[in-house]
């Protein structure tokens, strides 16, 4: 009887629908992106993951990292030369580039976008301000523009993809006060990238629309059937994520597909999982200036206390590989044979106890923060806790936000005992991970929020950050991390294989870290 | 009548002044660091300091609240402290997706729990009555999100009926924003086929949304129609020989649903504000979506503006039912 009263539910439904269903089939379907959006379409305002899509779709830099493992490739620039005291380098622009309004890019747009960047300073300005001010980025001609750093800085090449070219003709047209346009850019676009933004349908963090731009330089190069319309619907709930990508209402979900949806989206005929291994380290971290984490015997306690294997391959299913120390084991930088520490509960136990005979109280509660809206972090802390348990160490569990752990990393007082995130690609250097993570000057950034001080290792990561020599850099980090790894300030548990569920109509998908995969100009579809 | 009205109105005045304040006080009492944020993923610590400075946080608290009150009364949401775009534009265009939505889940739950409530009651301890307080408890021991996923599996990727999440299907096309209501722009703009599109999109979250509201008001309806029942006018009536649909449209129902509106009127401001989860499985781009991504990056200007307007929103639904009231029973006016 139920049965029977639904499928009559269903022919009356069936028979309401049939019409628009028909008219909606009928019509080409655009690529439509399902991943987050960031919350300003400024690319000298932010910088995150979400933010890398607009950076390399909407703009250009002199730059860009390509494939996996991520190649540093001219782009906006055709060459560079640098002076023998590493101080003075000078890019030649390619000829013929040209914004979306159909003006040439020129030396003079270069610099006008380095100094919009360094007066902002705002999040990519990090990587800069250090070393540059806005008068030592000059245009020597037309096609050279030169920077001229205060003192030797080794990441700077690789830190130059950060920097998106805007178009100044554009943006000195809707500048108010001192905002350098800020306002407006974060609702438009000003660049020159494989597509532009359709601002009449910009809703943040809602929807995106982007056409594709012919004239780009590139001139699409390789891909005979670029996509012309890209409708980025980032949705916010995993399960309606996928079950979008399985009904067909999205091409592609974000690059963190939870592990137990893989089978699932492999199995349905019309979708497919691309698998990659990133550069992104999941990261255990200890306030090493409270107690008992000031005490090294504590800490390697607990680096052996935890799960690894049944972590990464019972939880995550093996999606993940273990990553030894907090460079991403694909990345140069690391020493040979580095071993990662073995879960060994009676190694751990031998650690504990000579913390305590050395009279550490280990009584009270430990505390570890979780990310709330990121399951992973919980599930991690939950393992962790249980076996915490068997050793006679309580651990309790405390729900939090990203911006609220942020801010209480400013001071080694604030900063939790414990508490878990990952460390992204923002550029392909050991900078972004061992040395922004454990070089003291960094204290009060949540990269550093471990507060590890050792003057060796800060020695070996600011010689590695000015040398000019690539051996002499790979050696100093290589002693670096060894340093690091055995004083275990932090627990570095994977690095991860980023998993994004695709249909099966989109090809030409091709994955870097830098950007997970979403530079659009190298897909096609199929309608 | 008039009187009866501005006193209302007046009265909201109050109510409306402290929750600016009560809310901007949780806003910056509740841990959290908006600069460090806004200074993104590799800020240094001189970048969150100069952003403090640059958006005032690091002035005393008191100073804060002042100038945050003055800006609200001058009509000044502030910027949004992550986007940096105007707070009100922001929800300008967030608003009308949640009224939407709140209107036919509202429609669909009055429609649906006057008529379950009257059917109800004339059927007193009859199967029919039975029915409905099962679907009443249901209605409101069932959690929103888990329905919403339930309705997700059976009629869009089991039965393929209706779809999943937005607005509007992608590959249609686009509406140009008149009014932001999805249903009226399509008909404006002489889109049948988009409106039809709107309409499949939005079924699925309001019926999610609208079923405790119905359970709720189905309930009331019941127990109201009961009592009106019992009274003597409607025996008078009966022994005058009116059949029992017709007494109780025209003498039941009236008398019934005095406490049935206020109970509307409260679920207008409940289906605003409790909207959240709803918006997060179907991804509708309301306030309620807009307010976890304000929480999530710790937007307080956002976060603030989401609670005035919902506050607002209250005060006039409050207003607007005390009015109905006395319209539907003049003796409320004279009280």
């Amino acid at each position: 009887m139920m049965h029977r009263l639904l499928r009559c539910a269903r022919l009356v439904l069936l028979l309401a629908a049939a019409p628009l269903m028909a008219s909606a089939q009928t019509a080409p379907r655009p690529l439509v992106w399902g991943d987050t959006l960031p919350a300003t379409l400024d690319p000298h305002a932010i910088f995150d993951v979400p933010s890398q899509f607009i950076l390399l779709n909407v703009y250009d830099g002199l730059y860009r990292y390509q494939g996996n493992p991520p190649r540093l490739e001219p782009w906006l620039a055709e060459s560079h030369t640098v002076s023998a005291d590493g101080l003075t380098w000078e890019f030649t622009l390619r000829a013929g580039a040209k914004f979306h309004d159909g003006s040439e890019i020129t030396a003079e747009d270069v610099v006008y976008s380095f100094r919009r960047l360094l007066a902002m300073r705002r999040a990519p300005a990090a990587a800069f301000t250090p070393v540059l001010t806005a008068e030592a980025v000059t245009a020597v001609n037309p096609r050279t523009v030169r920077f001229v750093l205060s003192r030797p800085y080794a990441p700077f090449l690789s830190a130059l993809p950060l920097v998106a070219v805007v178009n100044p003709r554009v943006l000195s047209q809707h500048v108010a006060g001192d905002d350098w346009g800020s306002a407006w850019l974060a609702a438009n676009s000003a660049g020159s990238g494989a597509y532009r933004v359709n601002a009449t349908n910009y809703q943040p963090r809602v929807s995106l629309d982007l056409e594709r731009f012919p004239e780009h330089f590139s001139g699409f190069a390789g891909n005979p059937r670029p996509i012309e319309a890209v409708r980025v619907r980032p949705v916010l709930e995993t399960s309606t994520r996928v079950l979008a990508l399985l009904r067909g209402e999205i091409d592609a979900t974000d690059s963190y597909l939870p592990a137990d949806q893989v089978e699932r989206v492999d199995r349905n005929p019309g979708t497919r999982v691309a698998r990659d291994e990133s550069m992104r380290v999941f990261v255990i971290r200890m306030n090493n200036q409270r107690p008992p984490f000031d005490n090294h015997d504590v800490r390697l306690c607990l680096a052996h206390a935890f799960n690894y294997e049944g972590f990464n391959n019972v939880v995550l299913r093996g999606f993940v590989a273990r990553n030894a120390g907090p460079n991403p084991n694909n990345l140069w930088g690391n020493p040979e044979n580095l071993a990662p520490y073995a879960f060994d509960l009676a190694r751990a136990r031998t650690h504990c106890d000579r913390a305590r005979a050395a009279g550490v109280d280990l009584s009270r509660p430990l505390e570890i923060h979780v990310q709330n809206e990121l399951q992973q972090t919980t599930q991690a802390a939950q393992l962790f806790q249980s076996d915490l348990r068997r050793i006679g160490i309580n651990l309790r569990i405390v729900p939090n936000t990203w911006p609220n752990i942020t801010s209480a990393t400013a001071r080694a007082e604030t900063t939790p005992d414990m508490w878990i995130h990952w460390v992204s690609t923002y550029f392909v250097d050991p900078e972004n991970w061992i040395g922004q993570m454990y070089d003291s000057q960094f204290h009060g950034t949540w990269k550093a929020s471990s507060w590890y001080s050792n003057p060796r290792v800060d020695t070996l990561l600011r010689a590695a950050r000015e040398s000019l020599s690539q051996e002499e850099r790979q050696r100093l980090y290589a002693e670096a991390t060894a340093l690091v790894v055995a004083d275990s300030p932090d627990i570095w548990v994977y690095n991860t294989v980023n998993l994004r569920g695709l249909s099966r109509r989109v090809s030409g998908y091709s994955f870097s870290p830098v950007g997970s995969g979403g530079e659009v100009r190298l897909m096609s579809l199929e309608n | 009548m008039a009187l009866y009205i501005l006193r209302r109105i007046a009265l909201s005045i109050p109510a409306l002044l402290g929750l600016i304040l009560l809310t901007f006080v949780l806003s910056r009492v509740v841990p959290g660091d908006p600069a460090a944020t806004l200074a993104g993923d590799a800020a240094t610590p001189a970048q969150i300091a100069q952003i403090r400075a640059q958006y005032g946080l690091d002035r005393p608290i008191l100073e804060q609240a002042v100038i945050h009150v003055r800006q609200v009364l001058s009509g000044d949401l502030g910027n949004s402290i992550f986007s940096g775009r105007p707070v009100a534009e922001e929800i300008w265009q967030r608003l009308p997706a949640t009224l939407e939505l709140t209107f036919v889940a509202l429609f669909l739950a009055t429609l649906l729990g006057i008529g379950l409530g009257l059917v109800a009651a004339l059927d007193h301890n009859g199967p029919l009555d039975h029915l409905v307080r099962v679907v009443s408890v249901g209605g409101l021991a069932i959690a929103s999100f888990w329905l919403a996923i339930m309705l997700q599996l059976q009629f869009s990727m089991e039965w393929n009926l209706l779809p999943l999440r937005g607005r509007l299907d992608v590959a249609l096309g686009q509406v140009p924003r008149l009014t932001g209501f999805m249903l009226v722009d399509t008909l404006a703009i002489g889109r049948f086929d988009l409106f039809l599109d709107a309409l499949r999109h939005l079924a699925l979250p309001a019926f999610t949304l609208a079923l405790p509201g119905l359970a709720t008001i189905a309930r009331f309806t019941r127990s109201g129609v009961l009592e009106v029942l019992q009274k003597d006018y409607v025996l008078y009536a009966r022994a005058a020989g009116y059949g029992r649909f017709r007494l109780a449209a025209i003498y039941v129902l009236r008398n019934a649903v005095t406490v049935t509106v206020t109970q509307v009127g409260l679920l207008f401001g409940a289906l605003v504000s409790g909207a959240v989860a709803v918006e997060a499985v179907f991804d509708w781009p309301g306030l309620g979506t807009y307010a976890v991504q304000a929480i999530l990056s710790a937007d307080y200007k956002a976060l603030l503006a989401v609670t005035l307007v919902i506050g607002v929103v209250y005060a006039v639904v409050n207003v607007a039912v005390d009015v109905a009231q006395a319209i539907i029973d003049p003796r409320v006016a004279d009280q």
